[in-house]
């Protein structure tokens, strides 16, 4: 290009040049400062994406977070009384390895099972907020998570407060057998009875919300919300696609495509779910005011 | 002392740290986007690595390209320049970790002073005035009347989860207060779903001052004077002069406001140039309200009136050098005015106007300084911010410098975009600017071009 041989004059009468090499060194970038989008492939600090709620800020992938990290960017700070914390599961069929798993899990994740349950407040809100965990045998749903949740909801309908549930799980834990798929229908029924009492129950499907859970409480929420392309489906779709045979969609099993047939309510990004959680209950009581002065 | 540095900008600053590079026998190394081939900044620097495209998020901020260029290159240290990466914690803790030298403060002060709720409530620790409120929110109006009182009316009754203007009150007395109070809360309920409000002193009509210090990396801070930035449009800088022009401004409140700003730097560990934002009412108190962490734009000015060139004293200190300036011999001479040119459409409210210069007339002359890196034939490209120069004059005294960036003005000559010099023209024409009490808000409430649409 012309410019740079216009330009290039510059440097000749400078006797520009690089310079020794031999100042060159390895520069490594040490792991853990970036996160690379598995979806985009574009790069940003750990910090940003951090601090972004674990969404890329590129693309918009929502990564999986622990129940941890969704209850510190879902419930007001410290507001958060955890229920049946030192419920922990029997091994009912004798599965193998099944008590050597679920220990070193818990030693690994810092949970008791696949779900958190509690008392919380979301922008003041009071909710009883069930959020579960991917990260603990991919939330599988046993015993101990079908009763905990049963029990949150339970408690909630007495106190006439909101259920918020995150989902995110496989399915019915194979290592409990039948146990676990009495699940369904013990988590149901608890819905069931919130729903005749009146109250409100909002369920969030998270990435990935499947099989026994999907099929349970999951979707019998009033409302129910999902994060962006989140995985939402029952069997899987190799399954499907071999019993049906028949080529299935592309964005089958996608938030997006469980919207457009009605089986989503709304997909919330996460930055903004906290906002819409605390607008959702609140239009679903009637509203106060608090009067400036009284004392909170 | 360093021997290779990279840029990691573009534009008239990328082209003013080469020029300092050059000047110390640094070499250096230009990074540039697919959309800045011909970009001075690329031609001037002895070797230039193209790092990614047009888009500021796959160049000027691709990290993994950046420090990959430092890695092929051998460049032992980056600049960052002022805007992209330049107040990042991320990036500078990166380079720490790396080996590379970040022409900087450390990684920990950006940080700190990046959080501005943290930072408020250092100074205050430290003794640097801040605006006095509320520590946090506040609901009981006993409380609320009570520190109403004690900070004086007016005070501002904020949104805590506020922004773009919404959830504030401004309450003149105790009789508002409530009533504010309660309005301010449900639009904060309305607009944010929280109904947190806090409250503060308001400030009628302040200036916006700044303090340039200098530190480095064995405990010497100095401050190099004031500069004057209350010309702003839209929370903009337009024009910028050093010192103040304001009529309460005095060798001692200088004084004052450069001890308060070295002790700002001091306790948060600074390193390197910085600057220390504050507003200032018309008696002349001053509050911090937050320190910029890297070289600024209208750095020019202070050289003119200090005599020191401020980007060489920042590879100076990265590269691990002492200060040798001491306060005692940091004088100001005379007045210097800086107008940002811009690539904008004064007359289609301030659009950006990118496109090919066909030509162009820089003016020189003594006491006249251009800091650019447009030239004649250089397309302008749409991805980056609007400015493509800056004039700099510096004179005897106030009404000399004017004297003088008006011809400067009237000779800059740019063919083939528009450019706001015309505006700039008008705007140091006008009886408020001349006069120098013109405070943060006169470009918002002003129409410099009203006379010009009455005409039409």
């Amino acid at each position: 290009m012309q410019f740079d041989e216009f330009f290039s004059v510059v440097r000749e009468r400078l006797g520009s040049d690089k310079g020794d090499d031999n100042s060159k060194k390895k520069t490594d970038i040490p792991a853990g400062l970036l996160f690379k989008c598995p979806r985009c492939r574009s790069v940003t600090f750990i910090e940003e994406f951090n601090q972004n709620g674990k969404v890329c800020p590129n693309c918009n992938y929502h990564s999986r977070l622990t129940a941890r990290e969704r209850l510190k960017i879902t419930a007001d700070d410290g507001s958060f009384r955890e229920f049946d914390r030192k419920m922990i599961s029997k091994n009912p069929i004798d599965f193998p390895g099944y008590d050597a798993k679920q220990k070193e899990l818990r030693e690994k994740t810092g949970l008791n099972d696949a779900v958190l349950t509690g008392r919380a407040k979301i922008h003041h809100e009071d909710v009883v907020l069930i959020v579960m965990d991917s990260n603990y045998m991919m939330a599988s749903m046993g015993s101990v998570v079908g009763e905990r949740i049963t029990r949150a909801i339970e408690y909630a309908t007495e106190k006439k407060l909101p259920v918020v549930a995150f989902t995110a799980s496989g399915g019915a834990r194979m290592q409990e057998g039948i146990v676990s798929l009495m699940q369904m229908a013990k988590t149901s029924g608890a819905v069931a009875r919130h729903n005749e009492a009146g109250g409100l129950y909002i369920s969030v499907m998270t990435d990935p919300t499947t099989g026994g859970v999907t099929a349970s409480f999951a979707s019998l929420g009033d409302i129910i919300i999902a994060e962006p392309k989140v995985l939402i489906g029952f069997a899987g779709r190799r399954v499907i696609e071999g019993t049906i045979k028949q080529k299935l969609p592309d964005d089958f099993q996608s938030a997006e495509f469980m919207l457009e047939n009605g089986f989503v309510d709304m997909i919330v990004e996460r930055n903004k779910m906290r906002r819409v959680l605390a607008h959702l209950i609140r239009l679903h009581r009637m509203p106060e005011i608090k009067e400036v002065g009284s004392d909170e | 002392m360093l021997k290779k540095v990279l840029i990691a900008n573009r534009g008239e600053i990328a082209v003013r740290v080469i020029r300092a590079c050059r000047e110390l026998g640094i070499k250096t190394v230009a990074v540039y986007s697919t959309a800045d081939k011909n970009a001075l900044h690329a031609m001037l620097a002895d070797e230039a690595v193209c790092i990614g495209g047009p888009q500021s998020k796959d160049s000027y901020l691709n990290v993994r390209a950046i420090i990959s260029a430092c890695e092929i290159t051998g460049a032992e240290a980056i600049h960052p320049g002022f805007g992209f990466l330049s107040e990042n914690p991320a990036f500078a803790r990166m380079c720490e970790k790396c080996g590379i030298v970040f022409i900087g403060p450390r990684a920990t002060s950006i940080e700190m002073l990046g959080d501005k709720a943290q930072a408020k409530e250092t100074m205050k620790e430290n003794g640097v005035p801040v605006i006095m409120g509320s520590d946090g929110a506040i609901s009981n109006i006993h409380a609320a009347k009570t520190l109403a009182r004690d900070l004086g009316y007016p005070v501002l009754v904020k949104a805590s989860a506020g922004g773009g203007g919404r959830g504030i009150r401004i309450v003149e007395s105790e009789e508002e207060l409530e009533p504010m109070m309660k309005a301010a809360r449900q639009e904060a309920l309305a607009c944010f779903g929280n109904d947190e409000v806090y409250i503060e002193k308001f400030i009628k009509d302040p200036k916006h001052i700044e303090i340039q210090i200098l530190a480095d990396d064995y405990g010497d801070v100095i401050y190099l004077g004031e500069r004057d930035c209350s010309m702003q449009r839209r929370r903009q800088k337009v024009l910028e002069e050093a010192p103040s022009p304001a009529s309460f401004m005095t060798e001692e409140l200088r004084a004052k406001m450069g001890r308060a700003a070295v002790t700002a730097a001091r306790v948060c560990g600074y390193r390197n140039a910085g600057t220390i934002e504050f507003l200032v009412d018309s008696n002349g108190d001053f509050y911090f309200m937050e320190m910029n962490t890297r070289i600024q734009v209208e750095h020019p000015i202070t050289e003119a009136v200090t005599g020191i060139d401020l980007v060489k004293q920042q590879l100076l200190i990265a590269g691990g050098e002492r200060l040798t300036i001491k306060q005692e011999d940091v004088k100001l001479t005379g007045h210097a005015i800086e107008c940002r040119i811009n690539a904008e459409d004064p007359a289609n409210d301030f659009r950006p106007s990118p496109g090919r210069i066909n030509s162009m007339f820089i003016p020189g002359g003594f006491g006249v300084r251009v800091d650019t890196a447009a030239y004649s034939g250089y397309e302008i490209p749409p991805y980056y911010d609007s400015m493509i120069g800056k004039l700099i004059v510096h004179g005897k005294n106030r009404e000399e410098a004017i004297a003088k960036m008006n011809w400067a003005l009237a000779e800059f000559i740019v063919d083939g975009v528009a450019t706001n010099v015309d505006f700039q023209l008008k705007l140091i024409r006008r009886p408020e600017f001349i006069d120098g009490n013109y405070d943060n808000g006169f470009l918002n409430r002003t129409d410099i071009l009203a006379d010009e649409r009455g005409e039409d």
